[in-house]
């Protein structure tokens, strides 16, 4: 790697040290006419007339001499020896070639030259428009692509036609490449008129069109790069100061931008700040929406009231504070712009323009290793919508104190739901929630960004709130109970995730009064709620009938709540809301739920309970109460409607069929349980079957599983079984949904072969209307007697099972047998 | 255009047989004069590729090359020609446009057109012009040329190849004009390039042309004429009396003569032609 070398830095120290390498000053005669001599050369094999030449500052001023002996043509170069690193004379190669009485280049668009290296480097930056400090019409390329042959360089001009009077003719700036010197040469040196560089193609704010919200008074910089095609068909960007851009505003009583390309906002509303070079529109833009004058906090912030022996202050009115190094670092990429203003006698952090900014306190860091909580309140005057969040990191130097690596951080980012415009938002958090924090003996930084160009900050500090959770916070350590087992069509879930959950559109709406976190308990998504008065969950894009359900579920923690109510909403059949009992609008509130603190408590309800929601077909909120009023945190998980007829829940068993009674074996005849020896089955599912059929286990029991059941034929036809000493046949049937669940038996008679009902002397009958309760274990012991049809029993062959509602119910059957008494 | 060519600028002394010899090579301008026979030309085809935009070229006029050819068609040529209006169509403005696209297609990593006039039309002798704007940038290699009509029965390069104009994109402001023929093909081609010292030729439309008559074959850019060769000129026989020619149009990408597209090569790259004039002696 390169080291970065800041070239405009080393403008303004200007100590420059001019060396003067030639003689051949042109004398300018007073008495003509301002213009300027159109000299093309620069160097060909000497200084052209008048060029000076003077190092810049920071740099080896002896990095520069003229060669006579490596010459792309002619007498002289230009050699450029690149000094070593930690080379005592300097360690960067850098100077600015220019003529005191300024030259007309403007019948020229390139200045050219040939340059090789002794080896192969990117030289950081060529260019011209440097005249010591005043650098108006500077162009560079940078990282040129350097090697051992000559290779020849173009660096376009932009527009010309400004350069009528330029001092600047050539520059250049490079450090040390691998860790090692090295040397250029540069030959050839001239501005050029050439056909053969085309296409130039000018762009501003990296050629994008990028918004920026701002209030009157802040201020913007437009810069520009500037693309040609060369001669070898290839495009090359340079960087182009602003002079060479004619930037303009759509609307200059909302923004201006002079010519330097600063941009200012003067008043509220729209403005676009574009440019041109010449003819020709550079791509990108800067659209400003102003909100107009600035707007401050009406208050100040809220007064900590934390004990002062429990806190460590970087920023408040209230405690002492650590000594910071800075509120603003101006880091590189940073919009960032800052003061300190005061609200009622309260100093408070203005920052504008936010887009990314440090607060450093490295003299010394800080120790909060005692410390459990970060507190910060901020204000901003913006739109807090969807979308909108403020990040707040935290960075440890770790144990050597130092910006080395290794460094430790967390970000946290505030969504848009915990954001409020024009209020004071508390950011309290527990310094659990920066994991990346692993050491916090040397806090050096806190970073603030996000996407609110404007944020006043306040009470920035650390605190123990006394909890002993040495870090910790009052949550839970656990996760919410696991909702049971359901089939799909018997729950609505809104957040769970044993369920599919539906559409909420969100978990706080703007009228709620509580801040809001998704967060993660034992490794469960849980929503928490805290100073929470009240919060409300809308699912309005997406309205709930729950008339197939029967209750309500919602699992709560609360550390501190000592009363949790809920209320549901529904907004009736026109969908609209038109508030409580207006219209078509029903609702119910559950008062004074006292909950246990510190456990997670389950509530399930029925919707009866719910007298006031009469409606509920188009249910659209879910609101949650916490007291004491805005000073209770809860935790919920587990929130979605179920249909609890069926009492298991589920569309399957949890538990296996009771197990058969044991029995002699000459009394059993078995087709299927693992009490008895069974018997040899030919099928569990005949293909004239119309169900869809599993071996399923269930608790660990094999069990025959029917869905989509009409009727299903099970079948010993191979050996038929000759149940003429047994006195009962038994199965054990579960279904969830089975309205109707029948069974018949075949006898093929004594000629053991199929003719079909009561031809020959096949005999049968069936068991009808059977209708067992669903979701649990349903034992049918049918004397043989009753299977009135079924004359013969000496060739059984056919068990038919039937479920209704037709092909759309389940039936999980166990412990089929014949037995005797 | 067919295969590998050697840049030989051709002697100068080929101009030397018209009035003018003040010209430098290099330095041969536009609108510098030149005093040339009075040569009358009646128009016996043309396509001003007039009609709507993404329209494909009159197939009475024009047959489609498709494919990577045999060895990059001849060339190593990297490009995969298609008859998709995405390369070959109309621009609705009265120009055809040979596109070429950096796309992965059919195993290539390039797609362009190539169209010709085979068994559409075959001349011998006469004016051959085409004003076109070029593609730029490495590996861009459009061309506008002639094939002998019996190119099947005696194979290249006995049948003979005219380049009115090829073009290396890495050099935009120079063009080159070439003959083909046994025992001097490819490298040993006969060849002249014209450099515009001070403008490029995908920066607006020229005009390239050769004039061709028994024994002699002159090349002009915008009507200036910067080479004429004649069977004096040729190590081998002259077959460019011995059957008619058709035309060809296309841009290929990379290959022997121009060197490989590199990553920094500007795609799309489009080869915009005004029209296609054949003419015969009055």
């Amino acid at each position: 790697m390169k080291t970065k070398f800041n070239y405009i830095l080393s403008f303004f120290s200007l100590a420059l040290l001019l060396v003067v390498l030639t003689a051949c000053e042109r004398e300018i005669d007073e008495f003509q006419p301002a213009t300027f001599p159109s000299i093309a050369e620069v160097f060909i094999d000497d200084f052209s007339p008048g060029l000076e030449y003077a190092a810049f500052g920071n740099t080896d001023v002896t990095a520069f001499e003229v060669d006579r002996d490596i010459t792309y043509q002619g007498e002289a170069s230009m050699r450029i020896e690149v000094p070593a690193p930690e080379a005592p004379e300097g360690a960067f190669a850098g100077g600015a070639y220019f003529v005191e009485g300024g030259r007309d280049l403007s019948s020229f668009n390139v200045l050219t030259f040939w340059a090789r290296a002794s080896k192969s480097a990117l030289i950081n930056e060529v260019g011209f428009g440097n005249y010591l400090g005043a650098n108006e019409n500077v162009v560079i390329l940078n990282n040129i692509a350097v090697n051992t042959n000559w290779k020849k360089y173009y660096i376009p001009i932009p527009d010309p036609s400004i350069l009528t009077a330029e001092r600047g003719m050539f520059n250049y700036a490079e450090g040390h490449e691998d860790n090692e010197g090295y040397t250029i040469w540069f030959d050839e040196v001239q501005f050029e008129d050439l056909g053969t560089v085309t296409r130039m193609r000018p762009s501003i704010f990296n050629g994008e069109d990028q918004t920026q919200t701002a209030e009157t008074g802040a201020t913007f910089m437009a810069s520009g790069t500037v693309t040609f095609n060369l001669p070898n068909g290839l495009d090359q960007s340079i960087t182009a100061s602003n002079t060479y851009f004619n930037y303009t505003s759509s609307d200059p009583s909302i923004a201006v931008v002079n010519e330097n390309g600063q941009i200012t906002v003067l008043d509220a509303g729209t403005a676009t700040i574009t440019a041109t070079i010449g003819e020709v529109e550079a791509q990108g833009s800067l659209t400003i929406n102003s909100t107009g004058e600035v707007v401050l906090p009406a208050t100040p912030a809220p007064t900590p009231m934390v004990p002062a022996e429990d806190v460590i202050s970087i920023y408040s009115n209230v405690y002492p504070n650590e000594p910071l190094d800075f509120i603003n670092g101006f880091w590189e990429g940073s919009d960032t712009q800052s003061e300190e203003v005061q609200v009622n006698g309260d100093d408070i952090i203005r920052y504008t323009q936010l887009n990314f900014v440090g607060i450093q306190f490295t003299s010394p860091t800080i120790d909060i290793s005692n410390m459990n909580r970060v507190h910060l309140d901020i204000w901003t005057p913006d739109g807090t919508g969807p979308g909108s969040e403020f990040k707040v990191l935290l960075e440890d130097l770790g144990a050597d104190g130092t910006f080395d690596q290794p460094n430790n951080n967390h970000e946290v980012t505030i969504p848009a739901s915990n954001l409020e415009t024009g209020e004071w938002v508390s950011i309290d958090l527990p310094l659990t929630d920066f994991p990346g924090l692993t050491t916090r003996s040397n806090l050096a930084l806190v970073v603030l960004s996000g996407t609110l160009p404007n944020v006043f900050v306040d009470n920035i500090y650390f605190y123990d709130d006394g909890t002993g959770s040495g870090g910790g916070d009052d949550m839970p350590e656990m996760a919410a109970p696991t909702p049971p087992t359901r089939a799909a069509g018997d729950v609505i879930s809104l957040f769970s995730e044993a369920y599919d959950d539906v559409l909420v559109d969100t978990w706080r709406a703007d009228f709620s009064q509580a801040v809001f976190e998704d967060v993660m308990i034992d490794g469960n998504a849980t929503k928490k709620y805290s100073a929470l008065d009240f919060a409300g969950v809308e699912f309005t894009s997406n309205q709930l009938n729950v008339t197939g359900m029967t209750h309500f579920h919602i699992d709560m923690w609360t550390p501190n709540a000592t009363e949790f109510n809920f209320k549901l909403v529904d907004f009736g059949p026109n969908g609209m809301f038109e508030g409580p009992f207006v219209e078509d609008d029903t609702e119910h509130q559950i008062d004074n739920i006292n909950p246990a603190q510190g456990e997670w408590v389950s509530y399930d309800l029925p919707l009866t309970d719910f007298v006031g929601l009469t409606n509920l077909t188009n249910l659209a909120q879910l609101i949650l109460v916490g007291r004491p009023l805005a000073a209770s945190t809860v935790f919920v998980d587990n929130v979605y409607f179920y249909n609890d007829e069926t009492m298991s829940g589920g569309d399957e068993p949890t538990m296996a069929a009771p197990a058969p009674p044991a029995r002699a074996a000459e009394d059993v005849i078995s087709l299927f349980s693992d009490a008895y020896d069974d018997v040899a089955v030919d099928t569990w599912r005949t293909e004239w079957s119309m169900a869809d059929f599993e071996d399923v286990m269930v608790a660990g029991n094999a069990t025959k599983k029917y869905s989509n059941l009409d009727f299903v034929g099970i079948t010993t036809e191979m050996t038929t079984i000759d149940a003429s000493g047994m006195t009962h046949f038994h199965i054990d049937v579960w279904t969830p949904n089975a309205t109707e669940f029948n069974f018949k038996i075949v006898d093929f008679g004594p000629n053991g072969v199929f003719e079909g009902p009561f031809v020959e002397d096949d005999t049968e009958h069936q068991i009808n209307n059977l209708a067992p309760p669903q979701g649990q274990w349903i034992s049918y012991d049918v004397p043989l007697s009753d299977f009135e049809g079924l004359t013969n029993r000496t060739n059984l062959a056919q068990y038919i099972l039937v479920g209704r509602p037709e092909l759309a119910s389940t039936a999980f059957v166990d412990n089929i047998y014949f037995y005797s008494e | 255009m067919n295969l590998l060519h050697k840049a030989t600028n051709h002697p100068l002394f080929q101009i030397a047989c018209f009035a003018v010899l003040a010209l430098s090579f290099s330095n041969c301008e536009l609108d510098e004069e030149q005093q040339l026979e009075n040569r009358s030309w009646t128009l016996v085809w043309s396509d001003e590729f007039e009609g709507a935009a993404g329209q494909a070229p009159d197939p009475n006029n024009w047959a489609y090359d498709i494919g990577t050819g045999i060895n990059g068609w001849g060339n190593q040529e990297t490009q995969y020609y298609t008859d998709r209006p995405e390369n070959v169509s109309l621009d609705g403005n009265g120009n055809l446009v040979i596109t070429a696209l950096r796309e992965t297609f059919g195993g290539a990593s390039y797609t362009s057109g190539r169209i010709n006039t085979k068994n559409l039309f075959n001349q011998s002798y006469g004016r051959f012009e085409a004003r076109m704007i070029t593609p730029y940038g490495p590996g861009l290699w459009p061309a506008f040329w002639l094939l002998g009509s019996n190119i099947d029965e005696v194979e290249w390069p006995q049948c003979g190849e005219i380049d009115v104009m090829e073009l290396r994109g890495q050099q935009p402001n120079m063009i080159a004009g070439s003959i083909h023929g046994p025992g001097y093909s490819a490298g040993d081609a006969i060849t002249a390039s014209y450099t515009s010292p001070d403008s490029r030729f995908d920066e607006g439309y020229h005009v390239y042309a050769i004039e061709w008559q028994k024994g002699q074959i002159d090349f002009f850019v915008d009507d200036f004429l910067y080479q004429t060769i004649t069977p004096d000129d040729v190590d081998g026989e002259w077959v460019f009396d011995d059957s008619p020619f058709y035309m060809l149009l296309n841009v290929a990408i990379g290959g022997e003569y121009v060197g490989f597209a590199i990553p920094q090569t500007i795609f799309p790259q489009r080869l915009i032609v005004d029209w296609v004039k054949v003419f015969e002696k009055s």
